[in-house]
């Protein structure tokens, strides 16, 4: 048996060429499919997971599954925008708290989430280090942000402009990081967090200048108009909020109508929940949603696709292996000579098949060999390649 | 003898043990409810939160002693405190300036003044600005001292015996009670304020500091401001801009948040004003409660009312 094997390993590694050919082509054509299924059952694992956590979501009456990806996933894709006063129309229901939610600037590619302090026990997130925020311009990273980025309680990270070209447009805002989270193995690990007010001063919809009441302010002052001082260009507004201006910060705008793009909804019971989801029924502007079904009508298409990919694959997998086949086959007659002189110096008909038998059954055990780890890697990285393909 | 010793011992220590565990059953219910954690951000607010809970509630005012809760600036460990208690009492009507720059957990907080919000009073007087697009616009917003108008004041008792109750429904008797003397007391205050309003008129009288526009309002009083501070003795253009408004509002008493410098006494003596302490109370007095400082306050303006 080990001369068998000795045998037909010689044949296989002095052909090594062809070999690693043969067991690329036959791997790769179980990999796909099988790598396909694992990627698609972690994406539904972790769009249920993170849907079925939670329970509604208030938006505009826009795409829902925008809506869903931006407030559950913080994709880069923004649903129109509502009034921050729809929040305590929910509260004020007393049928749900309400958490809203704000995705709309990135920094370094990474989402910044404008919320308030009730989303952290709600999500069940955990300081692994530093603390919550507690003023305008702090904020709190994610785990894999913190790990990327190397980043601690007390260094700083800067939100990136909207539009590079737009010169008179919103400066990025230079915040402060009071707490990491720890990890949730969810989208929170890749989010940056900061209370709403900060990602409205991001958006420049509030900002700090200097006092232009102040002695001290000259330069910058246009023309007084009996009790109106008008500022001219040179009105020096912050870039960073520290304790010396968070006084100046201030919004023109009543909050109330200030933009996010969700609210999270939690109603205490089944009951509540109902009577919720009726009273926005027929609201023209604004739909409620319970996560799971959009993302379950996601799911059904995701499958569908994939049905018809895997199929197309087990087309082009059976091409392959016909292909291997006729190798196989093409090699055998090539090979005449070879088999000839085995048979020539006393191998049976038997040894001779058993040693070709054994070539074919190697390259084949190598390819599934390979498929199985290949497959093994994307099931470990599959659930950060979902999180990281949904937060784009 | 040794060995009795250590047997009593033994039975001594399983005694213990057995009357231990007695003792964390002993009702054989449910453990006891936890105290929970209410912050307030001024005293009026304490005094009424801890009144009405009364020991089922850990109060906490964080403000030292001698500080202007309006003003006071927390640090963020101090927030945090406040993000981790049950509940935040707020004042509202823009009253601490760091609660509009701080992350609260909006679940937690009860705004007091929010149920007669449509009736605050802007604040005026404050020099505007303009800059870029978005027009002339002034920070100053509302005045803060709501509670010296006492009906305001036993709406924001309502305020925090709600919320009181919301957290601890099995307590709603109890709070229920409180809240009810509590209210009858600030009545009682309101009532007796109205009535010596009457019989001050329209007596023109100065505030020392624009603190009074809530009681001004609600018992039709005749105030007139300006910006001076008790410690502070006031400088030529505080007077000048004081003799301007005797000019049309001829007032005889100037109303203080505190004892004023006495020569600050002296200077307006020569005006013709007398000076008198109108406390608002929004820390900690030296003595008494918010009760006896307010009815100290009344008892003294009724001086006003009483004068020729």
């Amino acid at each position: 048996m080990t001369d068998l094997l000795y045998m037909s390993w010689r044949y296989v590694a002095y052909h090594w060429m062809k070999s690693v050919i043969l067991v690329a082509a036959i791997a790769l054509i179980v990999f796909i499919p099988a790598g396909l299924r694992v990627l698609v059952h972690q994406g539904e694992i972790q769009l249920r997971a993170r849907a079925q956590a939670t329970p509604l979501l208030l938006g505009s009456r826009d795409s829902p599954l925008e809506l869903a990806l931006n407030a559950l996933y913080f994709s880069a894709d923004r649903p129109e925008t509502m009034d921050f006063s729809a929040t305590s129309d929910i509260t004020a229901s007393g049928l749900a708290d309400a958490i809203p939610v704000y995705v709309r600037f990135r920094s370094q590619g990474d989402p910044i989430v404008g919320t308030t302090i009730d989303y952290f026990p709600f999500r069940g997130l955990e300081l692994a280090a530093g603390r919550q925020m507690a003023t305008l311009g702090e904020c709190v990273v994610g785990a894999a942000v913190a790990a990327d980025r190397g980043l601690a309680p007390g260094d700083h990270v800067i939100s990136s402009p909207a539009t590079f070209f737009d010169l008179a447009g919103v400066y990025p805002l230079k915040m402060r990081v009071a707490g990491v989270l720890a990890s949730s193995d969810s989208p929170d690990d890749h989010a940056i967090f900061v209370d709403l007010k900060t990602a409205w001063i991001i958006e420049g919809l509030g900002h700090g200048h200097q006092d232009l009441a102040q002695a001290g302010a000259g330069a910058e002052i246009l023309r007084r108009d009996g009790s109106n001082i008008v500022g001219n260009a040179a009105v020096r507004e912050y870039q960073e909020i520290t304790p010396d201006n968070i006084g100046s910060f201030h919004f023109h705008r009543d909050m109330a109508t200030l933009p996010i793009t969700a609210v999270i909804a939690v109603p205490p019971d089944r009951k509540s929940r109902t009577l919720l989801l009726g009273r926005y029924q027929s609201d023209q502007r604004r739909q409620l949603l319970s996560p799971i079904e959009v993302v379950d009508t996601l799911l059904a298409t995701v499958f569908s696709v994939e049905n018809v990919v895997v199929a197309a694959l087990a087309a082009v997998g059976f091409a392959t292996l016909a292909l291997v086949v006729l190798v196989f086959m093409l090699s055998l007659r090539l090979r005449r000579g070879e088999i000839a002189t085995m048979s020539r110096i006393g191998g049976s008909r038997a040894r001779i098949a058993s040693i070709l038998g054994m070539e074919m059954a190697g390259v084949l055990v190598m390819a599934l060999v390979t498929a199985g780890v290949l497959t093994l890697a994307t099931g470990q990285l599959a659930p950060e390649v979902v999180r990281m393909v949904l937060s784009r | 003898m040794r060995m009795t010793l250590a047997m009593a011992m033994i039975t001594l220590g399983l005694l213990e043990a057995g009357c231990d565990r007695h003792a964390g059953s002993a009702d054989g219910g449910a453990p006891p409810e936890k105290r929970p954690v209410v912050y307030v951000v001024n005293y009026p607010l304490q005094y009424f939160a801890q009144r009405i809970a009364g020991d089922r509630a850990q109060v906490r005012f964080p403000v030292p002693a001698g500080r202007d809760p309006a003003s006071w600036l927390p640090a963020p460990d101090r927030i945090a405190e406040f993000q981790s208690a049950d509940l935040i009492v707020l004042n509202g009507a823009g009253y601490a300036k760091w609660v509009e720059t701080a992350s609260l957990p909006p679940s937690k907080v009860v705004n007091t003044s929010a149920s007669f919000s449509d009736a605050y009073i802007e604040a005026t007087g404050t020099m505007t600005h303009s800059h870029g697009p978005a027009g002339a616009h002034t920070h100053a917003g509302t005045a803060v001292t709501t509670w010296i108008d006492f009906r305001q004041a036993a709406a924001q008792a309502q305020a925090i015996g709600d919320a009181l109750t919301a957290l601890r429904p099995g307590q709603a008797d109890l709070v229920g009670a409180n809240l009810g003397a509590l209210r009858d007391d600030l009545l009682g205050l309101d009532a007796r304020m109205k009535e010596i309003a009457r019989r001050i008129g329209d007596t023109p009288l100065i505030a020392s500091h624009p603190v009074y526009q809530y009681w001004a309002r609600r018992y039709g009083l005749n105030v007139r401001t300006v910006t001076w501070e008790p410690d502070v003795v006031p400088d030529a253009e505080a007077l000048g801009e004081l003799k301007s408004i005797l000019t049309g509002h001829p007032a005889r008493v100037m109303i203080w948040e505190g004892e004023p410098d006495s020569r600050s006494v002296e200077l307006l003596g020569s005006f013709g004003l007398a000076s008198m302490v109108f406390n608002p109370c929004g820390n900690v007095p030296q003595r008494g409660d918010f009760l006896t400082v307010m009815r100290q306050n009344i008892a003294d303006i009724e001086r006003v009312g009483a004068s020729p």
